[in-house]
């Protein structure tokens, strides 16, 4: 008998009577999600800067990333062009990775980055930092809305604020594996 | 060697008791902060609960369509009996890849089957990426706690540690510049690794995707660099539908450290083009524990590790006591399934008082598992001469109502009479060691009551 088999069998054999599945209830939508999303986004060490346009966001990469040299971006003007055939050495070298975020979740900061959205899956991780820019009317209140936003795909990472650890002595640390920042850039509603 | 004689070697130093019951205590109460900022917390717990229930009674037919979309979606599936059909697994995987350099992020799971020394058996290195794993990797031990692995350990520890390991300066004990020594160490690893290990925290059937939580990147880096990808889970980390995920994304980091989410909760459905990716299904006594009446519900667990933070026994003895892969509560109710006579005395480091089960995120009845292991180890047999001998006295003694009241008025006179150093004999008298033993009163009730009625 296989080992599948053998666990199968098993499990028939040993599994307790039948339980039912919960539906998961819709919870009651909070006020004011803009602002929470704001706060929470602060409360993982993450920064929010609001913008009206993409265009602007020149200036403030000048400010914030002054020295960066190498930036990569789908939706912005690029200093180097990744794909996911991109070599781990040209990943390695990237300074600012500027990527559109699709969903926004409130009540924990968190942004849902899909596959699609990476230029190359390792990209996010492997930048030193990370901008995430986001429409302003993509933030949902909770887990539940955003997981009926999207799907599985064939990767996609909730992402919450830029890397940490607090594995020595619970001290917080900024910056453990991926990136050191993360900038979420809110872009306002086209009036 | 016991749990309480384990224990009572991490209790010599007072210190370092003290600030890691304190630390530990610390988290639990950012647990709180977390939790209850959400209205429904409660609900959630129910629901969580609820789900795997479900899970585990139809957990046949979840694995096998699991299997089915994973397939589908390109991915390798294996089954595993037993540890040791799992490291085979894994090593016959990296063979077949000529992969020579591992990056593992955190996995309880290849703890448990002990990967680890297996692969180096093999000339295959393994380098653990978790900042916490890698610490306690770099000074071969255990993890102490199943999401902070080394919780047991001082800033001052880490630092000689990287002092002899990373070449940090003698006496750097900050944790930043630690910190950013193990990054610029393991970005190297990251960069030549050959294949990526994971754990696994939901298998989800729908989709036939795993998703892993961390904070520091390190699976995501790994994996998303590397030509193979290998998840490894145990059987119970199923759960339905895709939607699931929100119920336990709300749960886990709150929970587990009083986060609101954990930095990185990555979905893997599908290899980039070119890689490989397998997930390895196993069972090691999952299925026997499933069998249990009182017991298979522990099989709910997600390893947030709650359960640990708020234990009064664990905070004050440390994870290496448990001498098992998960220690605190819910390992004392794991462990006994396993081989019931090695971890007998588990069942006991508790005050059964409950604080486990009132956080788990699943509503496991852990401090009545713990009661009822303790019943099927004094059945079995299992206890150790001193406890049943001292049982033994006991219910003679309060079975008889005479013996009773003369142990009682034996007990006052004994110590009002004999002298301090023998009442608080640390051998006579265990439960004296850090206490005073109350005021001895004049009577027993029953003589007060028969002056005053």
């Amino acid at each position: 008998m296989s080992a599948k088999e053998k666990i199968i069998s098993a499990i028939k054999q040993n599994k307790p009577g039948a339980k039912e599945l919960p539906v998961i209830p819709v919870f009651n939508a909070e006020e004011n999600t803009i602002e929470t999303f704001k706060q929470s986004v602060k409360t993982i060490g993450g920064e929010v800067i609001e913008l009206a346009s993409l265009a602007e966001i020149d200036v403030w990469l000048e400010k914030k990333f002054s020295t960066a040299e190498n930036i990569v971006s789908a939706i912005v003007s690029s200093s180097v062009t990744i794909s996911e055939s991109s070599s781990t050495e040209l990943l390695e070298k990237t300074d600012v990775a500027i990527l559109q975020g699709e969903w926004g979740v409130a009540e924990n900061g968190a942004i849902w980055l899909p596959e699609q959205n990476m230029l190359n899956r390792a990209l996010p991780f492997i930048t030193q930092h990370l901008m995430l820019v986001l429409n302003i009317e993509n933030i949902v209140t909770n887990m539940h809305v955003a997981y009926e936003n999207i799907s599985s795909g064939a990767y996609g990472v909730f992402i919450a604020g830029p890397s940490k650890t607090a594995d020595i002595e619970q001290s917080l640390v900024i910056g453990a594996h991926g990136a050191r920042s993360l900038t979420v850039v809110l872009l306002k509603r086209a009036c | 060697m016991s749990h309480s004689k384990k224990a009572s070697i991490f209790n010599k130093d007072i210190e370092r008791t003290t600030w890691h019951d304190e630390t530990l205590w610390f988290v639990r109460q950012k647990r709180d902060k977390m939790a209850y900022v959400i209205p429904e917390f409660q609900q959630l717990r129910d629901l969580a609960s609820q789900i795997k229930e479900h899970t585990l009674s139809q957990l046949d037919e979840y694995l096998l369509e699991f299997e089915r979309n994973a397939l589908k979606n390109g991915v390798h599936v294996h089954w595993a009996a037993d540890a040791k059909e799992h490291n085979e697994i894994v090593l016959k995987i990296l063979k077949k890849h000529k992969a020579k350099k591992i990056v593992k992020s955190k996995s309880m799971l290849t703890e448990e089957c002990h990967l680890n020394p297996f692969l180096q058996q093999h000339a295959i290195k393994v380098v653990d990426t978790d900042l916490g794993e890698r610490i306690i990797q770099l000074r071969d031990e255990a993890p102490s706690h199943i999401v902070l692995p080394a919780i047991h350990l001082k800033k001052e520890d880490v630092g000689e540690t990287f002092h002899q390991h990373l070449n940090t300066p003698k006496g750097e004990k900050d944790p930043q510049r630690l910190t950013e020594a193990a990054r610029q160490h393991l970005r190297e690893k990251f960069v030549q690794a050959d294949a990526a290990l994971t754990g696994v925290n939901f298998a989800i059937a729908e989709t036939g995707s795993v998703v892993v939580c961390t904070n520091e990147g390190n699976a995501d880096l790994g994996v998303n660099l590397a030509k193979v990808h290998i998840a490894c889970m145990g059987f119970e980390k199923i759960i339905p539908r895709f939607n699931d995920l929100s119920v336990f994304t709300r749960l886990l980091a709150r929970s587990a450290t009083g986060q609101p989410i954990t930095t990185y909760t990555s979905h893997f459905t599908k290899p980039r083009p070119g890689a490989e990716m397998h997930v390895v299904i196993v069972d090691n006594g999952r299925t026997q524990q499933l069998g249990r009446e009182d017991f298979y519900n522990s099989l709910k667990c997600i390893r947030c590790g709650a359960c640990m933070n708020t234990c009064p026994v664990y905070r004050r003895s440390g994870g290496h006591s448990y001498n098992f892969t998960v220690p605190g509560p819910i390992g004392s109710i794991l462990s006994p399934n396993l081989d019931l006579k090695k971890h007998s005395s588990l069942p006991f480091a508790s005050t059964l008082c409950g604080s486990c089960t009132e956080v788990c995120p699943v509503k496991i009845d852990i401090h009545v598992q713990l009661y009822k292991w303790r019943q099927q180890i004094g059945e079995s047999n299992a206890l150790p001469m001193s406890k049943k001998l001292s049982m033994k006295v006991m219910s003679k003694v309060l079975a008889s109502s005479k013996l009773f009241s003369f142990s009682g008025k034996m007990g006052r006179t004994m110590i009002k009479w004999l002298p301090y150093s023998m009442t608080h004999n640390k051998s006579v008298n265990p439960w004296a060691k850090a206490r005073e033993l109350p005021e001895v009163p004049e009577h027993s009730f029953r003589e007060w009551y028969k002056q005053n009625k």
